[in-house]
């Protein structure tokens, strides 16, 4: 059992953030603010060069980690495109990508591509699906757009733990994100002649912030490695990561903004980007109560098995949830 | 001066009635997205509406047109709360900070100048912020240099909320660079139709432009500019700075308690595609009880920070502790509404001008929340006083 990424993964990862860094970086996200429809195309020759598509997640963990490493590297430019989910896309439709939907009415922010997606329920109902055209402007929507779901069938179990994981992968690129910047902050302004990272009251802000993005990053891992492993309660460890990331990025985003000051509200500065960026992944498909609900929902009484867990074995009363390769 | 409970309902009944026959009925269509100049005309209007029957400025001493008891304040800002009336947000700097200044400091041309002027729409933008001087605001460098009878005034003060509609500025000016931080500041009144200033708006990330950078190039503003001594800015500056934390916090209070949190709650109440009520789910309830519970306390505690400043008894960091606990209450219950309400809080793309910081577009109305914990003085610096006047704690070392 190993839960830190892959040397090459890591490897992968920088690749991925210095090729995306020279495309543009932050560039990238405001070029694909002012076009929304050309958001596609301003990447697609960095993913080719990747080869990011090639790779196929359900495949076994190297590609799986070098895809994890890929939605981090990606959160980290606060890219507007929607990398975690188009590496989630299932080999048995014809689609570009999967996104998992919660109960409410399906949403995801994959508006502005000309693609088509898979849906899939928490319970692995999968269902080819449709992106509604963009409405309004999306530095408000978040490129999120209702889904017109045709209908379901089975067979999507495989889908739900990496369609929950990988998103969180993205996000936690854009939490080491805003914490690199705000260091460089606090490290940098001074106020009452000395930098504001001399104030213990500063210091321990970003102290919890750092607490919280690491705990965050220890389930990531633990996530993938569930799914991996082909464990049974990889949905469980997937729902219980996202919890883990939205508190995180709750604290995360809410330090990073007050140790900004004002100028964390205006665009020159990438704190506002990479902040509006993550709300859609924090929302959707469920958002803190309801995530807590549905993983509450499916432990019961019986609580994680963890690493070393008494439940450690599968359970005898869920199907177990191997990624299905037909 | 204790009102009667029964003439308190009275007036709850009055001003509930002027409201369903005044409030435009179809006002956060209209504001919606509207351009900047509708929202100009639609604020001073509206704001004439409320001068006419004397709930403009309820706050301000009878003399001058206000004159009510807090009770009835509270009942005023209860009851256009709930009736969805429109907030006077472009006159907010002007009925609140200039008016406290000149009614604290002023000189009384100053008050007879100004007051009235703002009872008949004079706007007014607080310019003490530069890139330099945010929370340590006593470093501001934009100089004043005396010439005779007037200051010539040059540097460039930053985030001043609605400077392009100004007529007037409170502005904080270095005129001594000899002396001490706080002792070489002055207090003016600048007319913003000076020669010299140039006004540049600035998008945050809700993609509205309030903020504004103000560059000051040899603007000249006479000695009867001045509010208190000349060199003794700081302390008017303190004043005002209390004012907005305090006063303020009424109306900001009762808008969450009456408005935002009730809009809350019917949005908890409606039924999904499915029948259920999100308010049938025991974690929502709960989260709303303990909501309930704080926005509860908190109005309590402005109501009395309010009070005793009207009686000349504050306790020194109560109004920190009023403006802390709002604004880390409101994002608190911006995230939760955002958390419940769901896809639909993502739709929601234009928030209506002239509403409170609680719109009801809750996404961006949590966006929008980040930002209440830094202007009129941090968390941090709150914790600060709170601490040190409050508590009685040693003062941080380094901050001097
Ligand atoms: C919505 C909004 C409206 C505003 N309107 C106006 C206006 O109309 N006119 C105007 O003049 N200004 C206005 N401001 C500016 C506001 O007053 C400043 O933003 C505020 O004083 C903080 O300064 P800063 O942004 O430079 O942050 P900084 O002072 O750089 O602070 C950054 C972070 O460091 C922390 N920090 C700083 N010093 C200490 C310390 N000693 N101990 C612990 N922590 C510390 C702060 O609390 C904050 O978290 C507005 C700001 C906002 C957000």
């Amino acid at each position: 059992m190993n839960i830190e990424l892959s040397d090459e993964a890591e490897e992968y990862g920088r690749q991925a953030r210095r090729a995306l860094g020279s495309a543009g970086g932050d560039r990238l996200a405001q070029q694909a603010e002012a076009d929304p429809h050309a958001r596609g195309a301003l990447v697609d020759p960095v993913f080719e060069a990747l080869g990011a598509w090639e790779l196929d997640p359900r495949a076994g963990s190297e590609e799986l980690e070098a895809g994890a490493a890929l939605c981090r590297s990606a959160g980290w430019w606060a890219l507007a495109y929607p990398v975690a989910e188009r590496l989630c896309r299932p080999r048995d439709l014809d689609v570009d990508g999967l996104v998992v939907i919660g109960p409410g009415p399906p949403a995801a922010p994959v508006g502005g591509l000309r693609m088509a997606w898979a849906a899939v329920s928490l319970d692995g109902w999968r269902a080819v699906c449709a992106a509604s055209p963009l409405r309004g402007p999306v530095r408000k929507s978040g490129y999120v757009v209702g889904l017109e779901v045709g209908s379901f069938e089975r067979g999507g179990q495989g889908d739900v733990a990496l369609g929950l994981v990988l998103p969180c992968w993205t996000l936690l690129g854009m939490l080491d994100r805003a914490m690199s910047l705000t260091r460089a902050h606090i490290a940098a302004r001074e106020q009452f002649g000395q930098p504001l990272a001399a104030f213990q009251g500063v210091q321990f802000q970003l102290t919890d912030a750092e607490v919280e993005r690491l705990g965050f990053e220890a389930l990531a891992t633990h996530a993938l490695w569930s799914i991996e492993a082909g464990r049974a309660d990889a949905v469980d460890d997937a729902l219980a990561l996202r919890l883990a990331a939205i508190e995180a990025a709750d604290t995360v985003f809410r330090v990073c903004h007050q140790l900004h000051g004002a100028i964390g509200f205006c665009d020159e500065t990438t704190l506002s980007w990479v902040s509006r960026a993550s709300v859609p992944l924090r929302r959707l498909p469920l958002n803190l109560a309801g995530t807590g609900a549905a993983l509450t929902r499916r432990l019961g009484r019986r609580g994680l098995s963890g690493l070393f867990g008494p439940n450690d074995e599968p359970s005898p009363t869920l199907p177990a949830l191997r990624p299905e390769r037909r | 001066m204790a009102v009667p409970d029964r003439d308190l309902a009275e007036f709850r009944s009055t001003v509930g009635d002027w409201c369903r026959a005044n409030v435009p009925k179809d006002w956060r269509r209209a504001q919606a997205g509207a351009p900047e100049e509708q929202f100009v005309a639609f604020q001073k209007a509206w704001f004439q509406e409320l001068r006419q029957v004397g709930w403009a400025v309820p706050h301000w001493p009878a003399e001058w047109g206000g004159g009510m008891s807090v009770a009835e304040q509270i009942v005023l800002y209860q009851e256009l709360a709930a009736n969805d009336a429109p907030r006077l947000v472009l006159a907010f700097v002007a009925i609140h900070h200039a008016a406290s200044t000149l009614l604290v400091a002023g000189t009384d041309e100053q008050r007879r100048c100004h007051l009235p002027a703002i009872l008949d729409g004079e706007l007014w933008v607080q310019g003490f912020s530069e890139p330099d001087a945010g929370s340590d605001l006593a470093s501001l460098r934009t100089t004043g240099r005396r010439e005779g009878d007037v200051f010539v005034v040059n540097g460039q003060k930053l985030w001043s909320s609605g400077a392009a509609h100004a007529d007037w500025c409170l502005l904080l000016v270095r005129t001594d660079p000899g002396a001490p931080k706080r002792e070489g500041i002055s207090y003016f009144l600048m007319d913003m139709r000076t020669p010299g200033i140039d006004v540049r708006p600035i998008r945050n990330a809700n993609g509205e432009s309030h903020f504004c950078e103000m560059f000051l190039d040899d603007v000249v503003i006479p000695v009867s500019g001045l509010v208190g001594p000349e060199h003794g800015g700081w302390r008017v500056a303190q004043e005002t700075l209390s004012a907005e934390r305090g006063m303020t916090m009424l109306e900001l209070s009762e808008r969450l308690g009456r408005a935002g949190f009730t809009w809350l709650l019917e949005a908890c109440r409606v039924r999904g595609p499915s029948g259920d009520r999100l308010l049938d789910d025991p974690v929502v309830a709960d989260r709303l009880a303990a909501f309930e519970i704080e926005v509860a306390g908190l109005r309590s505690l402005c109501r009395r920070v309010v009070e005793r400043h009207e009686a000349g008894a504050s306790a020194p960091a109560e109004a920190s502790i009023a403006k802390l606990l709002y604004s880390e209450l409101l994002q608190r219950v911006m995230d939760f509404a955002t958390e419940v309400v769901g896809l639909e809080a993502h739709t929601q793309l234009t928030k209506p001008l002239s509403s409170g910081w609680e719109s009801g577009a809750w996404m961006l109305d949590y966006i929008g929340s980040y930002e209440w914990t830094i202007p009129g003085g941090t968390s941090e610096i709150q914790r600060t006083i709170i601490g040190e006047r409050g508590l009685g704690l040693p003062r941080e070392p380094a901050a001097r």
